[in-house]
Parts: structure tokens; sequence; C-alpha cells
């Protein structure tokens, strides 16, 4: 992709704009804790029925922390601005500017990603020491690939995210189509509870979808819950992916554009 | 403007009108013509509001398939049966779109006040303010929650093959009343903290964050924090009520849970005339 060059001053942008409104990132993180209800839950029916297909209390929590980290690192939050911008036409200026609008919005959404990351990392530490039986048993190698593994993540949830939103120069249901998008995804990405918990055949499944991907993977190899091969699996899986979503996106960006019709200025 | 203290202006003298009429029956006058507005303004939009029906009847189910996978693995969590969750979900449903449909468009307003200024209009309206800035605006994107919620509380109650009987449906009512009363308690706190603290932001996603804990039965959680939940008042949203229909309440907290949502209304509104009082004005 040309413009890598405009992403430092356009991320070191979205980086001040959110470090002026820290108190609302602050709230973000602190409203973030469905995956730690999630959690609470499973803990009741560890301590009443003991632990479900073998998943101990400390499985869980190591789980949903690391799930309820990675939630706010998701790209998905474009599809509000696109939809913003589309309405207000606020949309135009951007199209006279010298990069592509999707850079815009990653730079932006990059930048927010970063702050959020510069709150949650110090946070997950203090779990760590702080609360009992939580920890991660890695390696360099594993640190390596858990990394990879999330900026696929992100790539990924921030691509798909881009090619819903143009959906907005055909209609004005842009969010609602990600929701239900999301929503439908959620049962085999990790989020409605871990895969390997879920009925066998929605686990085969969200091998194959995109969805696991954006969370589920990421936190399985962070938990060493995955063999050399299935990790293999879970990188190809999550490469093609976002080799597809970033074509479709291209395909959608050309066939949109010639659509747009600013609303405003 | 000094101190913000108005006192209420007859309406009749006000208007010129002498139709107006006194007491509660005003009040009822100036939210109906403000919720028309409201209304009309939004019917503008048809099909977004019935594409967000349909997304409402999409996360209900959402809700009700993901808890179903902690029933893969156990019976029943701290005593709550399946069927019985769905009668908390199906609460929480009702309770948190009465909450999206009447509560959270004046806290957003709410912020606007504060940061505009605009406050200092509203405290010069010859009805009292507490009503004006705490109802006066209804959203209708949510309002097919509370109704697909009752129904799911009402398969949820059929499906735990429990009967219903008058005295729970009584109960239940008036529990469900105390929730919406508190939860409105909770609001008008919230909306004295914008005052207080000039436009704290996303105070919305504070009432939100308080209502989300409601969506399973307090029990589901372990100590302390359930207890916590229980004083918060968390317990009071849908675990009480949903108790309540399936006949399972404590008798005395049909007296505890009007008490306390009582107790927590009176200090909400005390609170807010005295914020009020403080209130100097921020419009040029």
């Amino acid at each position: 992709m040309p413009n890598l060059g405009a992403y430092p001053p356009l991320v070191r942008g979205s980086v001040q704009v959110a470090l002026t409104y820290r108190g609302r990132m602050v709230l973000w993180v602190v409203t973030g804790f469905f995956p730690l209800l999630l959690m609470a839950v499973w803990l009741t029916v560890v301590a009443e029925s003991g632990p479900p297909a073998g998943w101990t209390a400390g499985d869980f929590i190591a789980y949903y922390v690391a799930a309820a980290v990675l939630w706010h690192l998701s790209g998905q939050h474009v599809v509000w601005e696109w939809d913003a911008d589309m309405r207000s036409g606020d949309l135009s200026s951007k199209l006279l500017r010298p990069v592509h609008p999707f850079h815009s919005y990653a730079a932006w959404d990059v930048g927010h990603r970063l702050v959020m990351l510069s709150l949650l990392l110090p946070a997950l530490v203090a779990a760590v020491l702080l609360v009992p039986g939580l920890g991660y048993d890695v390696d360099a190698p594993r640190v390596l690939l858990v990394v990879l593994a999330v900026v696929l993540a992100y790539g990924l949830s921030l691509l798909m995210a881009s090619t819903v939103a143009l959906l907005g120069f055909w209609s004005t249901q842009t969010t609602n189509v990600w929701m239900l998008w999301w929503g439908l995804g959620s049962f085999t990405s990790g989020w409605v509870a871990p895969l390997e918990l879920m009925p066998g055949w929605l686990r085969d499944v969200s091998v194959v979808l995109p969805f696991r991907s954006t969370l589920g993977f990421p936190v399985e190899l962070l938990t060493d819950r995955l063999d050399a091969g299935q990790t293999a699996v879970g990188f190809a899986v999550g490469l093609v992916w976002t080799a597809l979503f970033a074509g479709l996106y291209l395909l959608g960006w050309r066939r949109g554009v010639r659509r747009y019709q600013a609303v405003a200025g | 403007m000094m101190g913000g203290r108005v006192e209420p202006v007859d309406l009749a003298v006000a208007t010129g009108r002498d139709d107006v009429p006194a007491g509660w029956l005003r009040y009822a006058r100036v939210l109906g013509i403000c919720w028309r507005a409201a209304v009309a303004q939004q019917l503008e939009y048809r099909a977004d509001l019935v594409a967000k029906s349909l997304m409402s009847v999409f996360w209900l189910a959402w809700a009700a398939l993901g808890v179903s996978v902690y029933f893969r693995f156990t019976g029943d969590i701290a005593g709550w049966s399946y069927s019985e969750v769905l009668v908390v979900i199906g609460l929480f449903f009702a309770v948190n779109g009465l909450r999206q449909a009447f509560l959270d468009p004046n806290l957003d307003l709410m912020r606007e006040y504060v940061r505009r200024g605009t406050l200092d209009h509203v405290l010069t309206q010859p009805v009292d303010s507490q009503v004006l800035v705490s109802l006066r605006h209804v959203g209708l994107a949510n309002l097919a929650d509370p109704g697909i919620g009752l129904v799911l509380a009402g398969v949820g109650v059929a499906m735990s093959g429990r009967g219903v009987s008058v005295g729970a449906i009584a109960s239940f009512v008036l529990l469900l009343a105390a929730a919406l009363v508190l939860l409105y308690a909770l609001v008008l706190g919230l909306m004295s903290l914008a005052v207080l603290l000039v436009g704290a932001e996303d105070l919305g996603s504070v009432s939100y964050s308080v209502v989300e804990l409601a969506r399973f039965p307090v029990q589901a959680y372990r100590q302390p924090l359930q207890t916590l939940l229980v004083v918060v008042p968390v317990a009071f949203f849908t675990t009480l009520p949903a108790q309540a229909l399936l006949g399972r309440l404590e008798p005395v907290m049909l007296l505890v849970a009007p008490a306390v949502a009582g107790i927590a209304v009176g200090a909400a509104s005390v609170g807010w005339h005295r914020v009020l009082r403080r209130y100097t004005g921020a419009s040029g």
C-alpha cells in the first residue's frame, strides 16, 4: 500500500486527540468489563459443578482477562467514524486529502488503540501480579507469536469493519449491519464463550470463519492451548481472510465512491 | 443568573391561559407536549426505527442463546435453571429498554445543557426543573426492548413449569416499579453530578454499566461481588422482580425494595435542588 509515510504524523495527531480525552479512554476501559462478567458466571459453574471440559478457575481467569484486553484493541470503531462522516458529509474533505480515507480512519484508530494499550498493559501486568492464580506461561518465541497474532487480529478486524463501512455508499444502516455481522460472528470468535466449550460443529466452522482470528486465536495462543499445527492453521486462515477483505474493500471502494453524494460540507 | 433558585411560576399566569390545570395534571400535560414533539421528530426516520426494532429482537435472541452455553455443563447456576435465567434476561431487556427510552436521552441532553450553558434556559421555565431535565425527552430507538423483554420473561416462566399466582404478578409489578424508580434516582444523581463536575464525560455509560451487571441473577456471581451488587443496588433491577415472578421472593423484599427506591429518589431529588442552589450559570 502506498502512503505509509503519512501514518506517523496522522497517528501522532490521533494520539494527541486521544490523550486530550483521557477521561473518556479510562471510562472505556472501566466499562469494558463484559468479558469479566461472563467469567464470573463461569467461576460459579466451576465452584458448583466442577471444571467444565477440564477448564479450571485459573483457565477461565487467564482466558477472559486476555479477551478483555484484546476487546479494546479491535479496529471495529472505524465503522462509526465512516458512518458519521458519510452522513455529515465530512467524508468530502477526507476525499480531498492526498491520502485515501481508509488510511485517515486507520491512522485515527491506530492512535487511539496505542493510547488504549498504554492503559491496558500496566493494568494487565498489575492483574497478573495481584490476582492469585492468574498467569501466562510464556517464553520469548510464544510472546513473538502472540504479538504477531494480535497484529493480525487488529488488521483483520480493521479491514472487515472498513469493508462493511463501505456499505454506507448504498445504505444508511451500516452500523446495524456491522452489529449483526459482529453479533453472529461472536458465537465463533470466542466472545460468547471459549470455543472449546462450544458445541463441536460450531467449533469446527469457527476454524475456517474469520471471527476466531480477531479474538479467540490470539487468546488461545497466549494461554498455550494450540499445538504447532493448529497455530499454523490459525495464522494461515487469518492471512487468507485479511487478503480476501482487502480485495473486497478495494472492489467496494471503486464501486461505491462513484455513488457518493456529499450531504453537507 | 444568581443562585439558580427559581420558584415555579403559576403557569396560568405565565401563559395567559386559564385552562391550564394545576399540580400533577400540569406536569402530565407539559410532558405530553414534550413527548409528542420528540416522537413526531423521530417518526421521520421510520425505516431506522424498524431496523432498530429488528436489532432489538436479534440481541434478545443473542443473549438467550449465548447464556445457554453455561447450561451445557450444568443444570442450574446457583439455583437458577436456564428457563429462570431467561426470565432475568427478559427483565434486563425490559429495564434497559425503558432506561434507553426515557432516561438516557435526557442524560445526553444534560451534558449539552451544561456544556453549552442552556441549563439556564431550562431553569427559567415555569415548571420544576427536575421534571423537565429528567423526563422531557424520549427516544424511540429501543422502545421494542421492554415489550420483547417481557415476552421472553413470560416464556421463561412458562418453560420453568411453575404456575403464576395473582400474588406473584402483583409483587412482580411492585418490584419492577421499584426498580424503575431506583434507576430514575440513579440517573438523576448522575445529572446532579454533571452539573457539579461541569460536563462529566459519558455519564450515560455509567448508567449503562450498572444496568449491564443485571444481565445475570446476582446469585450467579461469587462472593464478595454478590453482596456488593445488592448494595450497589444491581440486584433490585432484575433479580428481585424475577424472583417475585417465579414466586421465590423473600417476603421482606416487598417492603425493602419500595423503601430503598423511595429513599433513593427522595435523596436524588434533594440532591438535585441542592446542586442547583450552587449553580451559578454558564451561558453568557
